[in-house]
């Protein structure tokens, strides 16, 4: 009789400890996420302003309809795809080839790993503001460099389109390389040695072991890290605030930028709720990827 | 033959050298830059060509600190100190939450089963999927309702949620990897599984904790989007205050370098001293655990 009581008194405590430890957690989830979803899928049925909560009217899918139909957003949409895209290849070509300088081993390489590694701690604040004091037509360093130095003309970076998307670009493969590193060094690391030395035993040369064992054993992290990369890139937006503002116009206007403005300038509401879910549509597409990667990494 | 091949070596040698030392200077020049024109003068900032070597000055980190009035031309403290406390204390507090609560949802996810598990997880890791410009509308308008808008307690609250899903990933991550048999050695020895947890597993995660609290503080003070909206005033962080520096009375570059750089230097040190799990940091503790 005595093991069954306790037993149940076991069972009665592992209960007890699984609210104790996951309810908070979960509070903090439903009142910081869950409850703001849904108050935000709600709200972009209204033309609704927090500014104005009086003339809140239902309008159905209008917001939805005033959004998808206007070529202003598809503009945005079409920059931050060409952002993203140029970016994340870039930052993803540039990381391979940073792990494999540094793939060996020399003195130092701690060191220069931290060193490397740095940008992506910083606050992307100061981040977009460091570039932009490089960038400045007048007196900026970079335009030195290109006009006095090198004898180019001087390249107005935050004042033309086509130049200021290279200039976020820049920025921000300045500050996101150096993920692609860490990852991309995690990968390589992870492949066998032995299968290394069975392939110089057969002679073959660097680059057939870079593109026929390296890459191919080490695809599910790179993978991993390139989904990483666009959903952060996504939503990425305080970067741009300061580096551009948005401009030349709005130029640089990524598709989080637009959502802020309209909520948080414009205050138009209902209309920014919309903007923010067609925006968590996409994110959490890539995000299921990324987690079935996760997964599959974690358990392997 | 062996002559060749040596020469060969030293010039790939060399040239990878070169390729390392180009790495670096293009990683730590820009924030050099940003050193420098914290400590130009005035006139030094704006000079054709740029200048590596110039008179020193600390009036711009004074100026963050210290204001002159026009009118009696007293020195005065600016609020920059409060600011400071702003970011030290609703980052530092939040970090401490959220690891607390991430450590205890990491050890139940990693020992007990429980209906809902995986969706818990995937819950707790949309904290860091969704773009905080999506849920700050709903979110702004619930803080005001409840009074935590431009609040130190709601601002922690939020910093708490940015570091939730981290921690209780990293965590179970570090609990998964203790083997069974020290809980059942505990548990004939009579703890309870509390006991277990504090006295026995805790302890054997305190390198984790330690770093995922510094990710989780990195986090919370580079923090701008949230700020932004819900601290504008009274609860105010450092990086909207940046942006504030950028938009009164046009650029002062030297004052909002100086700012940014003392904002990066906590970053710089925190950095140093979890380097070694920055892999585990940056990808939810699913690769490069220790």
């Amino acid at each position: 009789m005595m093991t069954t009581y306790d037993h149940k008194k076991y069972s009665r405590n592992e209960k007890l400890i699984k609210l104790l430890f996951l309810w908070p957690s979960l509070a903090v989830l439903l009142f910081l996420i869950a409850y703001p979803f849904v108050m935000l899928i709600y709200y972009s049925f209204f033309n609704f302003s927090f500014l104005r909560p009086v003339n809140t009217k239902f309008i159905g899918l209008t917001n939805y309809l005033l959004i998808l139909t206007d070529t202003y957003t598809w503009e945005r949409f079409i920059f931050t795809f060409k952002y993203v895209g140029l970016s994340v290849s870039i930052q993803f070509t540039l990381g391979i080839l940073i792990a494999w300088l540094l793939q060996r081993d020399f003195r130092g390489k701690d060191a220069v790993f931290t060193v490397v590694l740095m940008p992506m701690m910083l606050c992307p604040i100061v981040v977009g503001l460091l570039w932009r004091y490089m960038f400045n037509t007048e007196w900026g360093i970079i335009n030195y460099f290109l006009h006095n130095i090198l004898g180019f003309a001087r390249v107005e970076w935050l004042g033309m389109e086509q130049n200021s998307l290279w200039a976020t670009i820049i920025a921000n493969t300045w500050m996101w390389t150096p993920f692609m590193v860490l990852l991309a060094s995690a990968a390589f690391s992870s492949v066998p040695k032995y299968l290394y030395e069975a392939a110089s035993v057969d002679r073959a040369s660097g680059w057939f072991k870079f593109t026929n064992i390296t890459l191919p054993l080490s695809a599910p992290i790179l993978v991993l890290a390139l989904i990483f990369r666009l959903m952060d890139e996504m939503k990425q937006f305080d970067l741009i605030y300061t580096l551009t503002g948005g401009g030349p116009g709005d130029a640089t206007q990524t598709v989080s930028f637009t959502l802020y403005k309209t909520a948080f300038q414009y205050f138009y509401t209902g209309e920014g709720s919309a903007w923010a879910f067609i925006l968590l549509i996409i994110i959490i597409g890539l995000s299921s990827i990324l987690i079935r990667l996760l997964n599959y990494l974690s358990e392997r | 033959m062996v002559g060749t091949l040596d020469k060969n070596a030293i010039i790939k040698n060399i040239l990878l050298t070169i390729l390392v030392v180009v790495l670096l200077i293009y990683t730590i020049f820009p924030l050099y830059w940003l050193f420098l024109a914290s400590l130009k003068t005035r006139v030094d900032l704006f000079t054709i060509p740029p200048k590596f070597f110039f008179e020193l000055t600390f009036s711009h980190f004074k100026k963050i600190f210290i204001y002159t009035t026009l009118e009696t031309g007293e020195e005065q403290q600016t609020r920059y100190l409060f600011w400071l406390m702003n970011s030290v204390l609703t980052a530092g507090i939040g970090t401490l939450l959220a690891v607390t609560l991430g450590t205890m949802a990491g050890y139940i996810n990693s020992r007990m089963e429980y209906r809902g598990k995986k969706d818990f997880m995937f819950f707790v890791l949309s904290t860091r999927m969704l773009p905080p410009v999506a849920i700050i509308v709903p979110l702004y308008i619930v803080f005001a309702k409840m009074h935590l808008a431009d609040t130190r307690l709601g601002m922690i609250l939020l910093y708490t949620m940015i570091g939730l899903g981290l921690a209780t990933w990293i965590m179970k991550g570090f609990f998964d990897n203790i083997p069974k048999e020290v809980e059942e050695a505990a548990f004939v020895n009579g703890y309870t599984r509390f006991q277990v947890f504090i006295k026995v597993l805790v302890p054997m995660v305190k390198g984790g904790i330690a770093a995922t609290a510094g990710f989780c503080f990195i986090f919370a003070w580079n923090e701008f989007t949230f700020a932004s909206i819900i601290a504008t005033r009274y609860a105010m962080t450092l990086p909207p205050r940046i942006v504030a520096f950028m938009g009164t009375s046009g650029f002062e570059w030297g004052v909002v370098a100086a700012s940014g750089f003392i904002l990066i230097i906590p970053i710089f040190i925190l950095f140093i001293l979890i380097r070694k799990y920055i892999l585990m940091g940056m990808t939810f503790g699913v690769l490069g655990r220790k």
